[in-house]
């Protein structure tokens, strides 16, 4: 089969790669028929968390055709058209028992890295490094499901594949970033990062109750989409001053709660930045984290920073001062894509949720390097590339 | 004079500094080292399953169950009674095989020893209620002779007793909980065969042991 795979830093290829077998009672093999890029896999594809090979393939936002089954699933037929959580879940653990499926105990099978690095590992991510297990990603004909009982959900007639695609990931991180709120009715959040991930964010805020969302990023384009499809007011970062600017869009108190959907390589304009790209280029700090320090230096006093951005390692220059004595809570991490997709299909169904807006260069597989380019680069009004192979 | 004082000083806090840093190395080589007790080194190592203690006992009590589960890497033979004999192989595919002699003290309280390998090594296993109704932990201590030189080429080829432990816990944990262990080795990939080969290589090391 084909396969986009990554071979060195900033370096992508289509190649042919043998197609997947099942290799566990409980395994599919999908057949994709959309496959979104997502800011995380820049991480990757740029060198930031070193634990990818040459030859990996990358991908893990995706929908399909059931193309074949493991013995052991029941949910399940050849034929059925799926939506797969990007998050491996084994479901039969304390964290899956308890709905806390990024935090699988037994989805990644390489817990060496990240024990090493984070103390403990965390679940295996389809597509994803060797840091997250090493499985092959969906950038590619054909995808094997692990767990497929637990991490695969049948799709609704009538949703189209390029609106689906995004309940595998972009719509429960969003989701789960407004669920961290603890919003009650009536909130103001601010939502740093007007990607696909910080749009389903403001989209979920409003619909869990906040009165309010404003988004900040610096891409006229983008803050105008969501203007106008979520219905959000914008700071653009590069012309105005966001503290300055939320502050007074909050009669003085700030938000609510801020939510970041940014991460490692996040940008800002000033000296502060350009010291954070030297001390990243040197290795002296493996993330950038520009746009939590706004957050948590935005947020009201006792509010609530909420970060879905992916961070991998150390950050320098942490306003832990801050954060203490404005008694914020702080809350963060991988989605758990099993406890929020069946709620966000139903959603999606109803026409809640509409993120199809949100595939902007729908493109044939084999052209998987160039959709990648326009989406990093923001050319050609780009939100996501989602590649059909 | 100028110049002996200069050197004086330089020697005194080259002194220092390579003291403190000899320490900070000994301190920490000390604090990863396994105990020793009686010329055996001697490590404890724990998971915690999150099923109850006689949910983990009966699945070592269910026989076609295990030896589903075990599968591809290991077989297990009753003896008499109380006493089975587990035979390991490498699961990539290595020559290599375990062979160990096991005996069930009580239920939820097991003995084994191995004695034809270079490390010889015994151990024990002993299930305990986890708080708040989180499962069973799974509490091992193990005691292997090898010199300091067999066991610093032990841990250089990833064949420490100490290791291979944890990776069993880990897999015993996957079993019990959801009945595989998970393998990605035979995903597909962009790789050449000798590509892969080194890939398979990084791979065990991601694989096996864990925390130190």
């Amino acid at each position: 089969m084909r396969a986009l795979c990554w071979e060195g830093v900033g370096k992508l290829a289509v190649r042919d790669v043998p197609d997947p077998k099942i290799r566990a009672e409980g395994d599919l093999i999908v057949r994709v028929r959309a496959s979104s890029v997502c800011g995380s896999d820049l991480h990757l594809i740029n060198g930031y968390l070193p634990a990818m090979r040459e030859g990996d393939i990358l991908g893990h936002e995706f929908m399909g055709e059931v193309v074949e089954v493991g013995p052991g699933v029941r949910q399940h037929r050849v034929g059925d058209r799926v939506v797969v959580g990007s998050v491996v879940a084994c479901g039969g653990c304390w964290y899956c028992r308890t709905e806390q499926y990024s935090l699988c105990d037994n989805s990644n099978p390489q817990p060496v890295f990240t024990e090493k690095l984070w103390g403990h590992s965390p679940a295996g991510i389809l597509g994803y490094s060797h840091a997250a297990g090493g499985y092959a990603g969906s950038h590619a004909e054909y995808i094997r499901v692990p767990f497929g009982d637990v991490g695969a959900f049948g799709v609704p007639e009538g949703v189209p594949d390029d609106s689906v695609v995004f309940a595998s990931d972009a719509m429960p991180t969003g989701w789960m970033a407004a669920d961290f709120c603890g919003l009650t009715g009536g909130e103001v959040v601010a939502v740093w990062g007007a990607g696909g991930v910080g749009q389903m964010a403001a989209r979920s805020a409003q619909l869990l109750g906040a009165e309010r969302v404003i988004m900040i990023d610096r891409f006229p384009d983008r803050l105008a989409t969501a203007a106008e499809r979520v219905g959000v007011e914008t700071i653009n970062y590069a012309e105005t001053d966001v503290l300055e600017a939320l502050r007074e869009l909050t009669g003085g108190r700030g938000p609510d709660a801020c939510i970041e959907a940014v991460g490692m390589e996040s940008h800002d304009v000033g000296p502060t930045y350009a010291y954070d790209r030297v001390k990243q280029s040197a290795r002296l700090q493996t993330d950038r984290p520009t746009s939590v320090r706004q957050a948590i230096m935005a947020c009201r006093k006792g509010g609530t920073v909420s970060i879905v951005g992916v961070y991998a390692g150390l950050i320098d220059k942490f306003p832990l001062g801050a954060a203490m004595n404005k008694a914020l809570v702080l809350r963060m991490g991988q989605m758990h894509a099993q406890r929020y997709i069946p709620m966000l299909l139903d959603r999606l169904a109803a026409g809640e949720i509409d993120p199809g807006y949100l595939a902007t260069h729908p493109i044939p597989l084999e052209q998987g390097a160039r959709g990648y380019e326009l989406f990093e680069k923001k050319q050609d009004g780009c939100l996501r590339s989602v590649l059909h192979p | 004079m100028t110049n002996n004082g200069t050197r004086w000083a330089l020697l005194g806090v080259g002194t220092a500094t390579a003291v403190g840093v000899g320490r900070v190395v000994a301190r920490r080589r000390r604090r990863h080292q396994p105990d020793r007790q009686d010329g055996w080194y001697v490590v404890r190592r724990a998971v915690t399953v999150d099923r109850p203690r006689d949910a983990v006992i009966g699945f070592w009590t269910d026989r076609e169950r295990l030896d589903r589960a075990l599968g591809e890497w290991a077989t297990l033979d009753q003896l008499d009674e109380r006493r089975w004999r587990c035979v390991a192989r490498d699961p990539s595919g290595g020559g290599t095989e375990w062979r160990a002699e096991i005996t069930v003290d009580e239920p939820g309280a097991l003995r084994w020893r191995v004695e034809d390998t270079s490390t010889p090594q015994e151990g024990r296993i002993e299930l305990t209620d986890a708080p708040q109704g989180r499962g069973t932990e799974i509490r091992a201590e193990l005691r292997y002779r090898s010199g300091p030189v067999r066991r610093l080429f032990g841990l250089v080829g990833g064949d420490e007793p100490d290791l291979a432990l944890r990776d069993t816990l880990r897999r015993v944990k996957a079993l019990v909980e959801c009945g595989q262990v998970i393998d990605t080795r035979s995903d597909p990939s962009g790789r050449s065969p000798a590509q892969e080969r080194a890939t398979d290589r990084m791979r065990e090391k991601l694989m096996t042991g864990g925390r130190a």
